[in-house]
């Protein structure tokens, strides 16, 4: 893929450039929000990794303009440690997901997968499918193999975003934000509670496991090669 | 002195009250000189009619002799009768004036010269009738109010000079009082206070609103020191730690020993990271700027998704956690950091209990009031110790191996107040209770 990383922290920004690179993504890092801002609007990028804060031009004017002159690019915004509010601020102007600094390198880079290859959102899918795992979300019913598996919804909530996100790493803090909608990280392990209580639904009793743990990363819903 | 505002004033009300005392003056002056000149016009009015009534009746001798006789008396008027011929009788015989109102320099004994102002009336065959009286008189009057109308006038000055000089050292004083302290504490002298008089005037108000804002900025100070003597001293501890651990990973021999040092190092670095964005946020929750953001939600239902969330992680730890409401109880709040609160409730009743300890979840609605009510039947905290618990870092002796930042219930307590609330820790008999009253939304 091909990311736009813009960020004024030299040394930060060349450490997250060889990291994405050898992760297999083209990376252009810009240091200056103007030159961001021309790369962003000339060039074509799967995804815009672009810092909050920038000298001069910083990063939410340059969502502003981006989002004015109608470039849909997938946006992930880098903010600041402890402030609620900037999140907040970023979404409204049209951020698709944030990341609070400082942050683990595989929670970016799963952020920057999970953000490429979001389907349009027009056409939602009824059904999703992994394997021989079937979720139908009109009727709100998870089968494996034929096999009706029930659900509670926060086990439904959690295994539909993993569905969405098939194949790709799942970070447990993307699991809080997006299924429980904790900004904040709880000490109590309920991510993992609540996926290994999912997998012992979802994959017991099934020679293939579907759900897989991504050591030091998350999870991982993926069905057989 | 010149920009001294109470000498300025002085200056100027003085020089207002002057104005005042003369315009005062010049009125009563006039209104007494036309007072004083109709009277002595109706006077001589009054007797050249009756000296015209006596020709008529006596005549002319009749008032030859009437003439002669009042010229005679002393303190009278003056009075003049001359015939085709000339003078007859009286002081003012000889003037020759026209008929009606005029005045005339006079020569009385003694030499001195003075104005009469006099009537002059025609009698019959050639006649003439001269009545007067000199205005020595209003004219004395004149300078009687003139002199006094001065010295009112010296003596509103002087007052006012007096007065505003006074006044001016008095409240200069007052001022310097104020300035001196602000002064002290600019030099770092947080203890002074402005002196109140107790007269209750205003600038003792100032003085008390003054003193209140330094003593609220005081309280403010001193929680500051703290709150970064507590970083200090709770952050020394990990920072010690996570150094150790890169030390022994640098001197590692084999590389899984250094690979492990530096997995540790790394969680001790997010663990140090979560104590920041702990602390962070409970300013950023203190600071108040979220209030903008209040919803109508139904705090029930928040606190049955953070039980239904915890639950099965409860389960696994041997502990039962559950919720108890009989529907919806709605408040104006912000979600996300009710939530917080809710989870830091719920996780502080989960981490200092026993297994086999249960944790209540309650929301009651009733007459206007939200209650939140979160109890365990673990073994509780003595009174003394309650309300340090919402100490930031503050933790109980047995709970120190645990672990975990002493920031969770100040970040609860935090948000509640920021939702005009307060935690209230009490027994739960046994256990403890923490009970939160919001005012119910709309």
């Amino acid at each position: 893929m091909k990311l736009l990383l813009v960020e004024d922290d030299l040394e930060g920004g060349a450490y997250l450039k060889r990291a994405l690179t050898e992760a297999g993504h083209a990376v252009d890092h810009s240091p200056s929000g103007r030159e961001g801002l021309r790369l962003a609007v000339t060039e074509s990028y799967d995804v815009l990794v672009l810092d909050r804060m920038l000298p001069h031009v910083d990063g939410l004017t340059i969502l502003r303009t981006l989002r004015a002159s109608g470039v849909e690019i997938p946006v992930l915004m880098l903010t600041a440690l402890g402030s609620i509010d900037q999140r907040v601020e970023g979404l409204e102007e049209g951020a698709d997901d944030y990341l609070v600094k400082p942050f683990a390198f595989v929670e970016l880079l799963a952020r920057v997968n999970a953000l490429a290859r979001r389907p349009p959102a027009r056409d939602a899918p009824v059904v999703l499918q992994v394997g021989d795992l079937r979720m139908d979300l009109l009727k709100r019913a998870v089968t494996r193999g034929g096999a009706r598996i029930e659900l509670q919804s926060r086990e439904f909530q959690l295994l539909e975003y993993l569905m969405r996100h098939a194949g790709r790493v799942v970070t447990r803090t993307m699991l809080l934000e997006a299924v429980w909608e904790f900004h904040f990280e709880p000490r109590t392990n309920i991510v993992e509670t609540h996926v290994s209580r999912l997998r012992s639904k979802v994959d017991r009793g099934h020679g293939v496991e579907l759900i897989h743990t991504v050591r030091g990363a998350g999870y991982c819903l993926r069905g057989p090669e | 002195m010149a920009r001294s505002i109470s000498l300025r004033l002085a200056a100027v009300y003085t020089a207002a009250f002057a104005l005042a005392v003369a315009t005062l003056g010049a009125t009563i002056l006039a209104a007494t000189r036309s007072a004083l000149s109709d009277q002595f016009e109706s006077r001589i009015g009054a007797e050249s009619a009756a000296l015209v009534q006596e020709y008529r009746t006596e005549g002319l001798d009749g008032v030859l002799q009437a003439v002669r006789e009042r010229d005679r008396t002393p303190g009278s008027l003056d009075y003049g009768l001359t015939g085709p011929a000339g003078p007859l009788a009286g002081r003012l015989a000889g003037e020759r004036t026209a008929t009606g109102w005029s005045a005339v320099q006079v020569r009385r004994r003694g030499g001195r010269s003075e104005t009469v102002r006099l009537l002059t009336v025609d009698l019959p065959d050639g006649y003439r009738l001269l009545i007067g009286d000199d205005l020595g008189r209003i004219q004395a009057l004149d300078g009687v109010v003139l002199r006094g109308f001065a010295l009112a006038l010296l003596g509103v000055v002087v007052l006012g000079a007096a007065g505003g000089y006074g006044l001016s050292r008095d409240l200069r004083r007052r001022f310097a009082a104020i300035s001196g302290v602000a002064e002290a504490i600019i030099d770092g002298d947080m203890g002074r206070r402005v002196p109140v008089r107790g007269a209750g005037d205003d600038l003792d108000h100032l003085a008390l609103t003054f003193n209140r804002m330094l003593d609220r900025i005081a309280a403010l100070m001193v929680s500051l020191r703290q709150v970064s003597n507590d970083i200090a001293h709770d952050l020394r501890t990990p920072l010690t730690r996570l150094r150790q651990r890169l030390e022994a990973g640098l001197q590692a021999g084999d590389e899984d020993q250094r690979r492990q040092a530096m997995e540790r190092a790394l969680d001790d670095l997010d663990a140090i990271l979560e104590t920041f964005a702990g602390l962070l946020r409970i300013a950023e929750v203190e600071g108040g700027a979220r209030r903008v953001g209040f919803r109508p939600l139904d705090l029930a239902a928040a606190a049955r998704s953070v039980v239904d969330s915890f639950a099965p992680s409860a389960e696994e730890g041997r502990r039962a956690l559950t919720f108890h409401g009989s529907g919806p109880a709605v408040i104006e709040g912000d979600a996300g950091l009710l939530t917080q609160m809710l989870v830091n409730l719920v996780e502080n009743g989960l981490r200092h209990t026993p297994p086999g300890s249960a944790v209540r979840v309650g929301v009651e609605r009733q007459d206007g009031c939200v209650t939140l009510v979160v109890t365990d039947d673990g073994p509780g905290v003595p009174p003394d110790e309650r309300t340090r618990l919402f100490d930031r870092f503050y933790r109980l002796e047995r709970s120190r191996s645990t672990p975990g930042s002493g920031l969770g219930l100040s970040l609860a307590a935090a948000v509640a107040r920021a939702h005009g609330a307060e935690i209230v820790l009490g027994d739960a008999g046994p256990g403890l209770e923490a009970r939160i009253d919001f005012a119910a939304g709309p």
